[in-house]
């Protein structure tokens, strides 16, 4: 079975034909991706920006429609591009989600399978590679976390701030005024990438710890009536992994045994958080303006991975469900790339970052991409595209294979595997895998799997590298 | 391998948690002749939460905040000096100057702020640096910087974080309607739709005979802050979050022996690694 297949591109906002129709010619122009050889940019290429957050769900851009916060930053974000709906992380958690967007690899190839391990040192990352093929001046700000979270020592990069670990409220202030600065003053011609890594709305670990206990009366009564509603899939199917069970027996809900009202303050909470980073994704924004850098940017939006938001009563990450796998990704260049479309038909992922940027670099990716470069999306009619994206669980310790209607979760050591159909139940709230009316289906989503991992190249130090190539 | 004991916080930080908590243990006294709207400086340490009691919370650098009225009393000087350490001892500094109207929140009129960078052996990074100068006019703001100016949204009904630190020293300890307004935070990032609500007090220690007034001001953009006053209404503590600003005279010192032992620390670490390259 194929990975790829031909599909139609169904976008909302401006036509996609129209678009193509008009922008084509400068397409051309701009030059296409040198497929045989290395080549070194030209100075003239776009500038390129790449803004992480940490933690932040899909479904958390006012624009995007979520009604529960202001966040015009990323609205505007949203405006300038295109969104892709289907949009997943390669891994929910920090560190092997930051492997795969800088290197485009899966997290069991670059061995970063848990927090805080290095990238594989036979494999480069975006900036080790931009260094080396291309002229750009390649800047960083913020959180890495491949290993240490933050390090004025990233290797291809010119570090300008690091950060302080677990305090988003401060240091992400700092990494947009660096930010800042970086732009008013620079005078070089060569064009820059620059990776603005956001801690925000990560603290939201740290309200968990400081919010486990349920109070006895809601600690700023006026918030009583402006409270979210609970999520439409706050129950859920039992019929789960035990790693799922466990991790939502550990953190902080079950610990305080929380009522409604906690669950709906936590929610308000998160989305404070995102309106934090939002205004420092604005104080770059409004810099790129002001600098006359707007229309010469490629920008990239995205996150790590989500956040439990208390659908399935999960909090943080890490586990399978959308609402900790499923994340922003944002990619605009006006005149190159469509304004306001949100691509609800391709399946992507983090990995994808590394290949588009070379792409619109000029130059090949690294050998072995995982990822594919978006940029065909853009800028072609109909492009081959991928079935099927893979989501690893931290530990390696199992699979999430996403087609296009159906999601499948299997775990190693463990029998029971999950099937959601996301046309009909999007929320995840029915496992299908029981049933013997979906034993192909499954078997298909078995396959595939199999498939994907007969192609990976698993770095040594990872657990379980064969458990999914088995028959 | 003995294993290092965490325990979660569990709940909001408070001035009875602060305090228990090792954050301070004597609030200094205020100055004989202290008056909300008089000249007064204040330095706050700026302290951080990561949710467990025993480790990860720590100093993160100071806020100070200098009032000097004007002779005819329509307005007042701030001047803001701040400074956060980073990992391996970068760091951020921000001096500003405020001219800010002698209404109820203090809202800035004019100012000049300039963030610096230095780098992790203190080496000055003048390609980070920014300086503004910027004029309110009507709901705009007039912003210069780097010699270019710019025009970009205010509000009608602005004031700023740090003007805030002035201003709740002056309002009432009652419980009244506050209007809503706007925040300037960092007198750069707007935040909209924000109030403050007198939340009545708290003892410290809770059997103790120093009463805290506090306020909360709720917003887009923030989490919840509490600001809390001691009687003579000098603003002695605010917290949001993980993050609380204590008043405390030595926090310019702190900031610097923090600042020193992450420099200490990342200059070990980096000898170690050569080291252990070299073999």
């Amino acid at each position: 079975m194929s990975e790829k297949h031909s599909t139609q591109s169904v976008s909302r906002g401006m036509d996609r034909r129209a678009f193509l129709k008009t922008s084509g010619a400068m397409v051309l122009a701009g030059g296409g991706l040198v497929n045989s050889q290395l080549v070194s940019a030209q100075s003239s290429g776009s500038n390129i920006l790449l803004v992480i957050t940490d933690q932040q769900h899909i479904d958390t851009i006012a624009a995007g429609g979520c009604p529960h916060l202001e966040t015009p930053a990323m609205d505007k974000l949203k405006n300038r591009g295109v969104s892709f709906s289907m949009s997943y992380t390669a891994n929910p958690l920090c560190s092997p989600a930051r492997s795969a967007i800088f290197t485009g690899r899966t997290p069991s190839e670059t061995g970063v399978y848990v927090n805080g391990l290095p990238i594989r040192a036979d494999i480069p990352n975006l900036g080790q590679w931009f260094s080396q093929y291309t002229d750009y001046e390649t800047v960083y700000a913020g959180k890495w976390h491949v290993p240490k979270s933050f390090t004025s020592s990233i290797a291809g990069f010119d570090v300008v701030q690091t950060g302080i670990g677990g305090q988003g409220n401060v240091c992400d202030t700092e990494t947009s005024r660096a930010c800042e600065g970086f732009l008013r003053n620079r005078s070089s011609d060569r064009p820059f990438l620059m990776v603005a890594s956001f801690l925000q709305p990560h603290d939201i670990c740290e309200w968990l710890r400081l919010n486990t206990r349920k109070p006895d009366r809601l600690r700023y009564q006026e918030l009583a009536g402006e409270l979210p509603p609970l999520p439409e899939n706050f129950g859920f199917d039992v019929r789960e992994p035990a790693v799922l069970k466990s991790m939502r027996q550990r953190n902080e809900p079950a610990l305080g045994k929380w009522d409604e009202q906690q669950w709906r303050y936590y929610l308000w909470s998160y989305y404070r958080h995102i309106e934090m980073v939002d205004g420092e994704v604005g104080r770059i924004l409004q810099t790129l303006d002001e600098t006359g850098h707007e229309e010469n940017t490629l920008i990239v939006f995205t996150s790590d991975h989500g956040e439990g938001l208390g659908r399935h009563q999960m909090v943080r990450k890490s586990s399978p469900y959308d609402e900790a796998s499923r994340v922003p990704l944002i990619v605009s260049l006006p005149s190159r790339i469509p304004a306001n479309l949100t691509d609800n038909d391709h399946l992507v992922t983090g990995m994808d970052i590394v290949p588009t940027l070379c792409d619109y670099a000029g130059i090949d990716p690294p050998d072995n991409m995982r990822g594919m470069s978006l940029k065909p999306l853009f800028e072609e009619e109909s492009v081959a595209w991928r079935r099927y994206v893979v989501t690893e669980i931290p530990g390696n310790v199992g699979r999430v294979l996403r087609t296009q209607r159906y999601k499948y979760t299997t775990c190693v050591n463990d029998p029971v595997e999950q099937l959601f159909d996301m046309l009909d139940d999007p929320g995840e709230t029915t496992n299908l895998a029981p049933s013997s009316q979906y034993a192909s289906i499954l078997g298909e989503h078995r396959q595939l799997v199999r498939e994907w991992e007969s192609r990976l190249d698993v770095a040594p130090n990872v657990p379980n590298p064969n458990a999914w190539r088995k028959g | 391998m003995a294993t290092r004991r965490r325990t979660i916080v569990g709940s909001p930080l408070t001035p009875t948690l602060l305090k228990e908590l090792g954050v301070f243990d004597e609030l200094p006294a205020a100055q004989r002749d202290f008056a909300p709207d008089g000249t007064w400086s204040h330095t706050y340490r700026v302290w951080a939460c990561h949710g467990y009691r025993e480790t990860g919370n720590r100093d993160v650098g100071f806020l100070r905040i200098e009032r000097a009225p004007d002779r005819a009393g329509k307005t007042f000087t701030l001047k803001v000096d701040q400074q956060i350490v980073h990992a391996e001892g970068a760091a951020n500094s921000i001096h500003a100057d405020i001219e800010c109207l002698n209404d109820r929140l203090g809202s800035p009129v004019r100012w000049h702020l300039s963030s610096r960078f230095v780098g992790t052996e203190g080496e000055p990074r003048p390609v980070l640096r920014v300086e503004e100068r910027a004029r309110i006019e009507g709901d705009t703001i007039e912003v210069t910087t780097n010699g270019r100016t710019f025009k970009r949204q205010g509000s009608s009904r602005l004031t700023a974080d740090w003007c805030l630190f002035e201003a709740l020293q002056r309002l009432p300890f009652e419980k009244e309607s506050h209007p809503v307004f706007d925040l300037l935070e960092g007198l750069s990032v707007l935040r909209t739709g924000h109030r403050l609500s007198y939340r009545g007090t708290v003892k410290l220690p809770p059997e103790g005979d120093i009463m805290l007034h506090g306020f909360h001001r709720l917003g887009h953009g923030a989490l919840p802050y509490e600001y809390w006053l001691d009687e003579r209404h000098r603003l002695v503590m605010v917290v949001s979050l993980s993050r609380a600003y204590v008043l405390d005279k030595e926090a310019e010192q702190a900031t610097a022996l923090e600042l020193k032992r992450e420099r200490g620390n990342f200059q070990r670490q980096k000898r170690g690694r050569e080291r252990g390259g070299s073999q």
